[in-house]
């Protein structure tokens, strides 16, 4: 029997995402994005993606399914992210894809965000091993997980406690007078310059910290510290070398997200690491990753950047997964969780 | 051929009513804050205990506010979901007509009166439309209605300035202005409410309203009524003078 066809809703951030799943395979991605909207303001408005969403979710649906020349009525199952994220937007989708599991009479699956960013690569690299290692690295979240069963058994071994990586990058290309989002011109910019010239912190690495934070990360300081650095070359009338400054401030997030990742690789015996969500199109993350996953032996997976970003097929993804386990579909009246934790795969 | 109504401009409010108007089962939940958990088991309550089949349904009618953003949102993304994979139209009407049109009823209102519908539009303001009645039954037995002004937002005393004359109403050859809905409720200093009047939209009333405009022929988007633009600051960010590579 052919795998289920999963119809994957995402709208936790400003991408209204849809996507169809069979098996491993995705049929269609798409997505309609309200970042142009947002630009203007300098960070995502809850309110205007919210009402981007409401517009985009049926035409989204629709041009899904002409896409992928499928009517509504073969699809079996309905994934939607019941978060993390922002409230407002989740609420759009997890409403739509209720409305969907009633009209088509198909059981609903809401499901996690962050996994989904992991879960994608096996549409591109096929089914996880039995133990991954996976980084989930964007503009609102950096965690690490060690996933067991994308379906079922996820652990969270680590998270930020202040600032995302992503969000990290945004905000240091507003201190260096980049245009918003500003993680793009930063990388961008880093790759002209010395990522060595200034050594800026590297949070939570210090011994003290290596006991309770082993596997967290820590951004604040660093941009805190980039912001201080360049105040303080300001003051007294110096030039800032803008490339070196973003090459060594790249180079610090990308040597926390390495070091700790891998580190947990050895601790917990695992061979093979998946690094998703947006901010895995970083260059520095994405070279410094490769060298240190080559010298370790470790097998590294990162899904071309198309899947890396918010969509609907990290979803299907992971619905996809979930059907095929076997887990038990979700009630009508799930909520949707702005702060679901990592563990939870299903609601 | 039943259509199934929903409105979540205030609390939600869940019909399924035969092509006649009449109702078949209707569900209400009064949690303001859980639209997005309540609307759908109640879709599924009524469509069970009417026995009705879903692939029966001929529209989906949605309350299309005024009403608090994300409330009213559940709803309108909810009926054009859901009519999209049922293959039918989805037929908006504003929130306030329904609670125009129940005054109508329920106060014994005569061609030439007047409702002032209102509702919570949180902030210390209300939503609100002036209707002047046309007819006590037309079509299918459903009051008609027109609008005066508005929908709009505003503060209730001003509210009450501007549409109740502050005192005038009740002078002789005018009509009487009937202040009906819980937006009034929370100001009746202001907005002194009618006895018995209605104080959130009816789902049934909304569907009889919006078969009523559909054998009229009368087009009914499902546009939300927002009334206000979304919070937004641009953003004072400070910036350093670039003096290298800049942007």
């Amino acid at each position: 029997m052919a795998d289920p066809l999963v119809l994957g809703i995402e709208t936790s951030c400003d991408e209204t995402g849809i996507a169809l799943v069979r098996g491993n395979e995705l049929l269609v991605d798409a997505v309609a994005s309200s970042m142009d909207e947002h630009a203007r303001y300098g960070g995502i408005i809850p309110e205007v993606a919210s009402r981007a969403h409401l517009e985009a979710m049926v035409p989204t649906i629709q041009r899904a399914l002409g896409e992928a020349d499928v009517d509504l009525s073969e699809v079996d199952a309905i994934a939607v992210t019941a978060g993390p994220g922002l409230v407002g937007p989740l609420t759009i989708g997890a409403s739509a894809a209720k409305a969907l599991s009633i009209g088509l009479n198909r059981p609903l699956y809401g499901v996690n965000h962050v996994i989904g960013h992991a879960a994608v690569d096996q549409l591109v690299e096929g089914p996880f091993p039995e133990r991954t290692m996976a980084l989930v690295v964007s503009g609102g979240h950096s965690s690490l997980l060690l996933v067991e069963d994308v379906a079922t058994r996820v652990t969270e071994l680590g998270s930020t406690l202040d600032d995302a990586a992503g969000e990290a990058f945004d905000k240091v290309g507003r201190l260096l007078g980049l245009p918003y989002p500003g993680g793009p011109h930063v990388d961008r910019l880093a790759r002209e310059g010395d990522p060595h010239a200034i050594r800026f912190p590297r949070g939570l690495t210090a011994r003290k910290d290596q006991e309770k934070h082993a596997y967290d990360f820590s951004f604040s300081g660093l941009k805190t510290a980039v912001a201080r650095w360049v105040e303080a070359r300001t003051d007294v009338g110096q030039e800032i070398p803008l490339a070196d400054v973003a090459a060594s401030f790249a180079e610090a997030v990308a040597d926390v997200l390495t070091a700790k990742t891998i580190a947990a690789c050895h601790r917990h015996d695992v061979d093979t690491l998946v690094v998703g969500g947006g901010f895995s199109a970083n260059s520095q993350l994405r070279e410094m990753a490769a060298k240190r996953c080559a010298e370790a032996g470790i097998n590294l997976r990162i899904p071309p950047i198309r899947y890396c970003t918010d969509n609907g097929a990290m979803i299907a993804a992971l619905g996809s997964a979930v059907v095929r386990a076997g887990v038990a579909p979700s009630a009508l009246d799930i909520p949707v969780d702005s702060s679901m934790p990592l563990t939870t795969v299903t609601v | 051929m039943p259509v199934l109504a929903l409105d979540t401009s205030a609390a939600v409010a869940v019909a399924l009513v035969g092509e006649d108007g009449a109702r078949l089962a209707s569900r209400t939940s009064d949690e303001r804050r859980r639209h997005a958990e309540s609307l759908a088991p109640l879709i599924a309550e009524v469509l069970a205990e009417a026995g009705v089949d879903r692939a029966d349904l001929t529209a989906v009618v949605a309350g299309t506010g005024p009403a608090p953003f994300t409330g009213l949102r559940v709803g309108l993304v909810t009926a054009r979901t859901l009519a999209l994979a049922l293959g039918i139209p989805v037929l908006g009407v504003p929130s306030l007509d329904a609670l125009a049109v129940q005054a109508v009823s329920d106060l014994g209102l005569q061609p030439g009166d007047e409702v002032l519908a209102t509702s919570d539009a949180r902030r210390r303001e209300v939503y609100w439309a002036r209707y002047r009645v046309v007819a006590h039954e037309g079509a299918g037995g459903v009051p008609v209605v027109e609008t005066v002004a508005g929908p709009d937002v505003a503060r209730a005393g001003f509210v009450a300035q501007a549409q109740l004359g502050e005192g005038t109403s009740e002078a002789a050859g005018t009509a009487a202005v009937h202040v009906v809905g819980e937006g009034a409720m929370l100001y009746p200093d202001f907005l002194p409410v009618a006895e018995d009047a209605p104080l959130v939209p009816d789902a049934t009333v909304l569907a009889r309203i919006a078969l009523v405009r559909r054998a009229q022929g009368l087009d009914q988007p499902s546009e939300p009524l927002y009334l206000r633009r979304p919070d937004v600051q641009e953003p004072v960010g400070r910036v350093v003078p670039a003096t290298g590579a800049s942007a």
